[in-house]
């Protein structure tokens, strides 16, 4: 069931994006296409980007409904990254489904992406969401770019002009979130758990969540009373500007923080674990900053883009 | 020094508060029934129940309902099977309840498993092994007070029957003691105090709350009224500094509290062993 979800989310994520791909694995690609998987869709769908018409990609974790930490691979998982040429993940344990299976099926001449080796960040890395990060994707877009012209060094210049493309594309984010720091940087926010957080930095908010609190939920974990109050007072006390809430990770702790924010008329802005259905990765970004700077300047609430 | 044995903000904070009366209402409720089942020699019955009871709680997170309904639909209906079935009967049978229990907790599995899966829930396994006390949303909280003062109240209304049927089945049948309505009687409170316990120390430990303090009181004496007064002191006694304890680690490993029901179920088993017994 998951298995089928899974790639109906895949199809329905790659028809959105434009992006040439196969849902699941029993379609075969084209003879001379690069098979690719990304572990999440958002890691897929910049792989889609760069590789265009020369890349098939398979999004692993795509569902919006469920929590990728409690992800569970199936066999048809296992099938499409055995069978893959080229394969992203982001690391920090957050896919290590993804690192066993790969090691439980050697290939030869399969490259593999780790977003956390490749921006040299020890495992000791608390926070494992790193697609928020703005200097995340440039860096995977580029390393991809290279994997891909050294399977199909005829068409380097191909991959080379997509990702010149893609980079360009970044730039409305990047500029939002400098415009959002130098208008509203030191903005207290409460968030449910870190996936949002590289972003917040970036954008110069003041995270006023104790991070073990968000650890806690993260991990699905109890968090410690004191936490708990502390988080509680932010809301009650309107010590805070804006909510940021993962709908992917929920329970009825987080939905009576939800509430508390209501009552408290803090505005909530959705985060997400992998990329929401009918965006791109850029546009997703923007779609948040924007959805951020809306709930600091007029108080709206954006929980699901 | 004082930080570590009382952690600053400890009174004022909410979640503490709310752990306080519901778990005080759990003891209290655990320590008056758990004395009917020690009493009766189904512990083993009654924690069967309360692995049933998880499947609730797990289907509770699947459907996005309170977990507490969950708790309390399945310790009922298992409740009513054990008592249709005639859990007497079963005495000694620990087999069929091991069984019997093993299901529950497979459904149990499959329901936390779905539930993880295919909804956006977090934290599911832990909430309803081992309870989350500090994180009782106060809808549960008025739930539970509910709950727990019909539990009080169906024992004080059936105490004599329901004493005297479990001492000695037979000898109250004989004497005109309404042995079966008692015998429901005890399986619904039992189910509500299972249901109280589950959602405070959890589904797996709630056993603990439930005979613990009540075999402590019955080392101590005899009366079952007296044994119900030392039960609850017991279980309150242990819960209430349990979360006190739960909330001063925070202190002692900086940022990661341990787990309360960890110190409330090892209070009770420190009672039992230092428990003076009956000369």
């Amino acid at each position: 069931m998951r298995a089928l979800a899974a790639a109906a989310m895949t199809g329905l994520l790659l028809a959105a994006c434009g992006g040439a791909g196969v849902p699941g694995s029993p379609v075969q690609p084209a003879a001379g296409v690069i098979r690719a998987v990304g572990a999440e869709s958002q890691y897929a769908n910049v792989i889609s980007q760069i590789g265009g018409r020369y890349v098939a990609v398979t999004a692993v974790e795509s569902n919006p409904n469920t929590d990728p930490h409690s992800f569970e691979a199936s066999p048809s998982v296992a099938q499409a990254l055995a069978g893959a040429q080229l394969v992203v993940v982001n690391g920090l344990g957050y896919d290590s489904w993804a690192n066993r299976l790969l090691s439980a099926t050697p290939a030869k001449g399969r490259t593999v992406i780790d977003a956390q080796t490749l921006l040299g960040l020890p495992d000791s890395t608390p926070n494992p969401h790193l697609w928020y990060a703005p200097k995340t994707m440039p860096a995977v877009a580029r390393q991809v770019a290279a994997d891909l012209a050294a399977l199909q060094p005829s068409h380097a210049a191909y991959f080379q002009a997509n990702l010149a493309k893609f980079d360009a594309a970044l730039k409305p984010w990047t500029d939002a979130l400098a415009a959002f720091r130098a208008r509203y940087g030191g903005t207290p926010v409460a968030v449910t758990e870190p996936v949002g957080d590289y972003m917040l930095q970036a954008a110069g908010c003041d995270i006023a969540t104790p991070f073990s609190f968000q650890a806690a939920v993260m991990n699905g974990t109890d968090p410690s009373p004191q936490d708990l109050t502390l988080q509680q007072s932010l809301l009650k006390g309107r010590r805070v500007k804006v909510f940021l809430y993962n709908q992917q990770v929920t329970s009825p702790l987080t939905q009576s923080l939800l509430t508390l924010a209501a009552e408290a008329g803090i505005p909530v802005v959705g985060v997400y674990e992998t990329m929401p259905s009918g965006y791109t990765y850029q546009a997703w970004m923007l779609a948040e900053v924007r959805a951020l700077q809306q709930a600091v300047a007029s108080g709206k609430s954006t929980t699901k883009l | 020094m004082t930080d570590l044995l009382l952690a600053p903000g400890f009174f004022s904070s909410g979640p503490v508060r709310t752990a306080l009366l519901v778990g005080g209402g759990a003891a209290v409720v655990s320590g008056v029934v758990g004395v009917f089942t020690v009493i009766r020699g189904q512990t083993f019955a009654g924690h069967a129940l309360a692995d049933v009871s998880s499947a609730g709680g797990s289907l509770a997170f699947l459907l996005g309902v309170n977990p507490m309904l969950g708790f309390l639909g399945m310790a009922g209906i298992a409740a009513a099977g054990m008592e249709a079935v005639g859990v007497r009967r079963l005495r000694g049978r620990d087999l069929a309840t091991g069984v019997v229990f093993g299901a529950g907790l497979a459904l149990a599995a499959l329901f936390l498993y779905l539930a993880t899966t295919t909804t956006s829930t977090t934290g599911a396994a832990i909430t309803v092994m081992f309870g989350s006390m500090f994180a009782i949303p106060a809808a549960t909280g008025r739930l539970a007070a509910v709950v727990g003062l019909v539990a009080l109240a169906g024992v004080a209304a059936m105490y004599r029957p329901l004493l005297l049927a479990s001492v000695h089945e037979d000898l109250a049948a004989a004497r005109g003691v309404p042995v079966g309505a008692a015998g429901l009687m005890y399986s619904l409170v039992l189910a509500l105090a299972v249901a109280l316990s589950a959602i405070t120390i959890g589904a797996i430990l709630s056993t603990a709350l439930l005979v613990g303090p009540s075999a402590v009181a019955l080392r101590v004496t005899r009366r079952p009224g007296q044994a119900m007064l030392v039960a609850v002191l017991v279980a309150l006694a242990a819960t209430w500094l349990g979360i006190l304890l739960a909330y001063d680690s925070f202190v002692w490993t900086p940022g990661h509290g341990w787990p309360v029901s960890f110190f409330i179920v090892t209070l009770i088993m420190a009672a039992y062993l230092l428990a003076p017994r009956r000369a």
